[in-house]
């Protein structure tokens, strides 16, 4: 995965144990971004009610931009309105996008959202709230969250901090989803139960954006090849063919001339 | 009512003023030079101004960000303890309640039939001379009993109160008997507090009756509970209703609805033969303690089984638990536990076992003996002359009728009832001040009859809600984003509400509604203040404090506030911890905690419960667009085989049929409800087309709802109800 | 001049008149579409966010294939025998990419942006480069197709300059259709955790590559019997035989790089295992490789129009699936999102498709497209059931 893809400078440590789908990170985002009534950067993924009565379990997490160390979105997106920024924040610049929306297929965690509703809709999508950064202040869900189920910090602080809480807690799963999905994000999920059971993506730890870049990058050399081939079969056929030729466009003159 | 402001012309309008301009004419010039120096606020009015939350009673300290005379976030205070920097969800939707397009921005009086939502808009003195030409002309013929005056609980109510004392009547609802009218009364007569504080830093042990506090959201109390689970404390939480609290408690007790006293009576009757509370200790504070291994003898972890549905053996073990946890054990006061009737009994029962642990005890414990309310400051307030004596006696029935309900607390619906019967006499006015009893009161037909009866009917709302859609007159108050209320205390700290942008459209604080209603009430005297400025000061003026620090700063804490109390008193007779209340017995009813069995469903009936979700508040916010985008869309609750049985799917429509009304609305199949059982988010169906957003989405279960009150505690047993359910074709 | 088009229409074939009004119903769509916004007149949404229009640009790039692997076949490879095929290719081809530009820009969500690939580049984007091979390729099919419209004497000199140009254009026509068919295949690598493993592969460019050269000669042989039973011209029947060779080594080498991947990624359990997805797959390659390589190794089917027809037919058909596959229906679902077209998604295809061929139709009947190409000879009545223009 070279490239020389660099970690990004913050992290997310989202942990279901403690969420309790109270939604305040959903409508403080919303409020803070402006975002249209009918579309979100952010919203909840769940177990949904588990099991039997009485032996039932419950669990939620807020899902949004995982904003990967190789973000899918970035390579793909045609116009290069999805970019990383410096500091590892996957960000939107809403006066480039054409609305192809290949970055709602290309990324594995199923995240951009279109606001399909508006006549000339936009991708709606979580931007680390990198203006608050800017300010000082935590991204909005992460201040707003009542039982501290979302955190936000350095990257280091919160992968660390993961590994703590899963030492301390032996429910929790060993797997923390997103620290290698994709190739490694900033979000990273502690979980009671496997991701799966959470409705999240299943995502293999190889970087799409890196497979894309393998082939994109072969346009060059393909096109060169091809120009190449082509040019010497002509020259070729031409110069060392052309008896050949004449012995075959004949019979079709003859053909013509009698219809 | 047409209202032909769309959403984009609402954020117009409130966009226009510029900044420092705005802040000019309603903040004092000195706030504004103060707050400019202490980069509070910058040059173009920009910048966060700290006010209180209105989206529900817990009120929340909030950071208003404003920008060009626009709110556009809302963060919580971290100086406030009730949200310590954070907001629920309806906390940081509170900016669209303030920019909701069905907001009434002007007075309106009524032209078509009551209910037909015809108004035309209006002056405030006209409105105003209205109101009060009818206030009076009730009066005259009828006397000042005849005008109902009420109003849920909030920072204007000291006005409102003073309003109708002034004015003479006793007749005074509140919505605390559909709330926690058997809490309060429970603790009073045992404890001597209204309700005590909890403290969740060392608890270890905490046992959860109904009180959903995971969807019920109290926001720095339902952190401090999940950080208690966090750091290992045991949760088990009795509840017929696999909610989101049963979703974090280690243990959940399905229990069957109306008869969480069991369970608990059970537990102390293990806690009190076996001696597992520490007798010597627990007896300096309580009065009769060792009579308590008698009483107790026959509620048997056996017995409650039976009534319960919950094994002995578990009931055995949580008793056991609960007690090796001593005074780090916490039986949390709840506001109605399991709402039956009986629910009072079960608060008493939760006050024994918090004596019998002995937190209560102890300073500092997990349980205070002293309300969270309390406070040793002592805030200003206008001179005014002593009210007019109230001779009539009240509708409500307190204390006539209920002679242990508190008066402050009332009977809100029998007072509804009184309407109708007429008994002991006829209410002729209402006037209704933030409050929906339209949607609130159990029996939603009996109340809009009540309604009917009614000569006149004036509403002070913010947006055109159900009992606003039946009114007369509605005033609009300015929603709380734009005006002052009377200070707020926690504890020893004064906080301040404030506007932060200039009030949408021609509306007003209710501090200016109650005093211009009193000019022409000829109540001038009790109105002794020029405006709210005017009224702060007076507020303040006990206290080391200005205006202008508690503008910027948010909170004062007054030099001359004392602390803690060192001394753990109880206010009863007593002034021990009365489990066996001699008052009690006085008034006719058992003086020890007891058992009363509650109402069963019939054949192929349900009990139909109710409930809270995170996102909403009661039945005010449905209307609400940032919540109505992230709600759950509002079904009836029914198990896997309740619904199998009745040959119906998720999002079927269903008929409930209650003994008062019916209702039709899509169903949730979940494995996550008791069969017995169905559940309702309370809140939706509302009836107000002015409403848009709200109007007729889902239904509303207090058309269902039987009026249960209870003869103790007056409080009203919302759940008591039983339903059918039936496929709707 | 008025008279003179009022007789033109008079004469026109009634199948005219029903091409046209479907383009208008699909174009008075198309502006309600581009009015109403996505969300109005389509079903996409996040779990698909791209759909039937997609799948069809897709298959009409492939299917428009026949272009290039002509042009190369004709100047590169100097078989000068099947250039009377090269207008009408060339016509299906330029047509072809035409539609599918019109279906980008009604799926583009921004389609006042349009022209953002230019100015605003990401050289890793398989879409940007597809955008990019798609604008050039175009002009080099307005350029090899330009003859047909420049015979009149004063165009002299442009054609001289014009068929100076045409090795260098052919192999940068060649070059950047190898580049674009692959790279619509392209735009899936990034897919790997969605794409369903029959289909994902790195080295899904070389299979779109291969196939759209299948597609491209299944087209010109297809294009053959349908340009003689509807205008009464076509391309030698020997010379198709000809081309009719080549399938069963192109889908030959094509089906071995298929199941050849899959038994190297040891995904080749998938085949049988998987369900709806077995089912699809199976049904691409029967229908479009296995098929098709055994009825062209059989020299009657080759010679015979129909047989031939309906044997290139298989290759098309079975390649459009291949894309749907790969585009829509191979994609793993996600939960709660279910993706229908619309009615309105339909009718713009729809109008889009008869635009395609009433565009051939009335190009071929003014100008000489067909000129180089056989008369029918055969009916008695009449010699096509369309006229087409044959002057010189």
């Amino acid at each position: 995965m070279s490239d020389n893809i660099h970690k990004g400078k913050y992290g997310f440590l989202i942990d279901a144990s403690l969420c309790i789908d109270c939604r305040s990170c959903l409508v403080a985002c919303s409020a803070e971004h402006n975002v249209s009534m009918s579309s979100t950067r952010i919203w909840m993924k769940g177990t949904g009610v588990m099991g039997n009565f009485p032996d039932l379990s419950l669990y939620t997490a807020p899902f949004h931009c995982m904003h990967c160390d190789d973000p899918s979105c970035v390579s793909a997106c045609t116009v290069g309105a999805l970019q990383r920024n410096e500091d590892g924040i996957v960000v939107y610049d809403a006066h480039r996008c054409i609305g192809c929306r290949y970055c709602m297929y290309a990324c594995p965690f199923e995240v951009p959202n279109m606001n399909l509703q508006e006549q000339l809709p936009l991708i709606v999508k979580c931007d680390m709230c990198e203006d608050r950064l800017n300010q000082g202040l935590e991204p909005a869900c992460t201040a707003t969250c009542l039982t501290g189920a979302i955190q936000f910090g350095t990257r280091e602080e919160m992968l660390q901090k993961a590994h703590k809480r899963r030492e301390e807690n032996p429910d929790l799963c060993d797997h923390i989803y997103g620290e290698h999905e994709n190739g490694g994000t900033s979000t990273f999920y502690l979980s009671p139960v496997s991701c799966d059971e959470l409705c999240f993506p299943c995502v293999e730890t190889h970087s799409t954006a890196y497979s894309n870049r393998q082939v994109t990058h072969t346009t060059p050399t393909v096109a060169g090849a091809a120009a190449l081939t082509l040019s010497g079969i002509f020259l070729a056929l031409k110069y060392f063919g052309k008896s050949g030729d004449e012995k075959t466009d004949r019979p079709e003159e003859t053909k013509e001339k009698q219809a | 009512m047409k209202n032909s402001i769309s959403r984009r012309d609402f954020l117009k309008i409130t966009g226009n003023t510029a900044g420092a301009l705005a802040l000019g004419s309603f903040i004092p010039p000195e706030v504004i030079s103060t707050a400019l120096e202490s980069g509070f606020i910058d040059s173009q009015g920009n910048g966060y101004i700290p006010t209180l939350c209105e989206m529900c009673v817990w009120r929340c300290g909030v950071l208003a960000k404003v920008q060009d005379g626009r709110v556009v976030k809302l963060e919580g205070n971290p100086e406030h303890p009730h949200s310590k920097g954070r907001l629920c969800a309806r906390g940081q939707s509170g900016l669209m309640t303030t920019y909701d397009p069905d907001r009434v921005l002007q007075p309106l009086v009524r032209v078509g039939k009551r209910g037909e939502g015809k108004f035309r808009k209006t002056s405030w003195e006209e409105a105003l001379d209205i109101v009060a030409e009818n206030m009076l002309q009730i009066k005259e013929k009828y006397g000042p009993e005849a005008m109902l005056f009420s109003s849920t609980h909030n920072l204007s109510q000291t006005q409102f109160e003073n309003l109708l004392f002034a004015y003479g009547s006793p007749n005074y609802g509140t919505q605390r008997s559909l709330c926690f009218n058997s809490m309060v009364t429970a603790f009073l007569l045992t404890y001597g507090i209204e309700e005590p504080s909890r403290n969740y830093d060392d608890v270890e042990f905490i046992l959860l009756t109904g009180r959903n506090l995971a969807e019920a959201i109290s926001t720095s109390e339902t952190g401090e509970l999940i950080n208690a689970i966090k750091r290992g404390a045991k949760l088990v939480y009795l509840d017929p209703r696999f909610t989101k609290t049963a979703a974090k408690a280690e243990e959940w007790i399905p229990i069957r609805p109306g008869t969480d006293a069991a369970f608990l009576l059970a537990m102390i009757q293990v806690i009190v033969s076996e001696e597992l509370a520490d007798c010597d200790f627990v007896r300096q504070y309580v009065d009769h303690c060792d009579d308590m291994p008698e009483v107790f003898k026959k509620y048997t972890p056996e017995w409650a089984e039976g009534i319960t549905g919950i094994p002995a053996k578990t009931i055995d073990r949580i008793a056991r638990e609960y007690a090796a946890a001593k005074q780090n054990a916490m039986a949390h006061p709840g506001w109605r536990t399991s709402n039956f009737v009986n629910s009072f009994q079960t608060e008493r029962a939760i006050a024994t076992l918090n004596a019998l642990s002995g937190n209560v005890l102890t300073p500092g414990g997990c349980l205070g003996a002293e309300s969270p309310e309390a406070s040793s400051v002592r805030l200003g307030k206008p001179p005014q002359p002593a009210y007019p004596r109230a001779v009539a006696k009240r509708l409500d029935g307190v204390p006539w009728k209920y002679p242990l309900v508190p008066l402050k607390l009332g009977v809100f619906q029998e007072m509804r009832d009184a309407i109708l019967t007429g008994d002991p006499y006829q209410a002729h006015g209402w006037f209704v001040s933030r409050q929906n009893p339209v949607q609130a009161l159990p029996d939603r037909n009996r109340t809009l009859q009540a309604l009917e009866k009614m000569d006149f009917i004036a509403v002070v709302d913010v947006i055109m809600n159900d009992t606003s859609w039946y009114a007369d007159v509605v005033l609009p108050e300015s929603s709380y984003l734009e005006r002052y209320d009377p200070l707020h205390v926690v504890g020893d700290e004064v906080f301040i509400r404030q506007p932060v942008i200039e009030p949408q459209g021609d509306t007003h604080s209710a501090l200016w509604i109650y005093k211009e209603l009193g000019k022409r009430l000829g109540l001038e005297d009790y109105f002794q203040y020029q405006d709210e400025e005017d009224y702060l000061l007076q507020q303040l003026e006990p206290l080391d404090g200005s205006l202008a620090t508690l503008s910027i700063n948010g909170v004062i804490k007054p030099e001359s506030a004392s602390g803690k109390k060192e001394e753990i008193v109880f206010n009863t007779p007593t002034g021990k911890i009365e489990i066996y209340s001699e008052t009690l017995g006085r008034a006719g009813f058992s003086p020890w905690p007891t058992w009363e069995d509650p109402p069963l469903p019939a054949e192929g009936e349900l009990y139909l419960l109710s409930g809270k979700v995170g996102q909403h508040t009661q039945s005010a916010t449905q209307n609400n667009q940032l919540l109505h985008k992230y709600e759950d869309k509002p079904r009836i609750w029914l198990h896997t085989s309740t619904a199998a049985e009745r040959n119906i799917k998720t999002d079927d429509y269903v008929r409930v049929t209650s003994p008062v009304g019916e209702i039709v609305v899509r169903a949730l199949v979940t494995e996550a409800i008791r069969s017995d059982c169905a559940f309702m988010a309370f809140g939706y169906g509302h009836r107000s087309k002015g409403l848009r957003t709200a109007y007729a989405n889902g239904a509303s279960d207090s058309d269902l709802h039987v009026t249960f009150t209870d003869p103790i505690s007056g409080g009203q047993a919302l759940s008591q109800t039983c339903v059918t359910v039936k496929k709707e074709d | 001049m008025i008279q003179k088009i009022i007789e033109e229409l008079r004469r026109m074939p009634k199948a005219v008149y029903v091409l046209a009004l479907i383009v208008a119903i699909g174009g008075l769509t198309a502006l309600y579409r581009l009015y109403a916004g996505l969300g109005a007149t389509t079903n996409l949404n996040k779990g698909y966010p791209w759909g039937v229009w997609i799948s069809f640009d897709l298959s009409m790039v492939a299917f428009s294939g026949g272009a290039f692997t002509l042009a190369a076949i004709v100047y590169i490879f100097q078989k000068k025998e099947f250039h009377p095929a090269v207008f009408p290719t060339v016509l299906t081809g330029l047509v072809g990419y035409t539609s599918v530009l019109v279906i980008l820009f009604m799926d583009l969500g921004r389609w006042d942006r349009f022209y953002h690939f230019v100015i605003y580049p990401n050289i890793h984007s398989a879409l940007f480069e597809v955008s990019w091979c798609i604008l050039l390729y175009s002009t080099v099919l307005v350029y090899e197709l330009s003859p047909v419209f420049l015979k009149q004497p004063r165009f002299r000199k442009l054609n001289r300059i014009i068929k100076k140009m045409t090795i260098p254009m052919v192999i940068a026509g060649v070059t950047l259709s190898t580049l674009h068919q692959s790279s619509l295949g392209t735009l899936f690598v990034v897919m790997s955790n969605r794409l369903h493993p029959l289909w994902y592969s790195m080295i899904l460019p070389v299979f779109f590559w291969m196939s759209s050269i299948g597609s491209g000669v299944a087209m010109v042989i297809a294009g053959s019997t349908v340009s003689y039973w509807v205008f009464g011209r076509s391309l030698n029947q020997k010379l198709v035989e000809k081309l009719g060779r080549l399938i069963p080594w192109i889908m030959g080498v094509y089906l071995t790089a298929k199941i050849g991947e899959l038994f190297f990624t040891n995904e080749q359990n998938l085949i049988f295992s998987s369900g709806k997805f077995s089912f699809l797959f199976i049904l691409e390659m029967i229908v479009g490789v296995i098929l098709p390589i055994i009825l062209f190794s059989i020299r009657k089917i080759r010679e015979n129009r129909l047989a031939s027809l309906i044997s290139s037919s298989l290759v098309i058909l079975g390649i459009s699936l291949n894309r749907f596959n790969t585009s829509w229906w191979g994609m793993k679902p996600i939960e709660g999102y279910k993706y229908i077209p619309t009615i309105a998604e339909l009718l713009i295809l729809a109008g889009v498709l008869s635009g395609v061929i009433l565009a051939f139709t009335l190009v071929s009947r003014y100008f000489p497209v067909f000129e180089e190409t056989e008369k029918r000879t055969n009916t008695p009545i009449s010699a096509g059931k369309i006229p087409v223009n044959t002057t010189k």
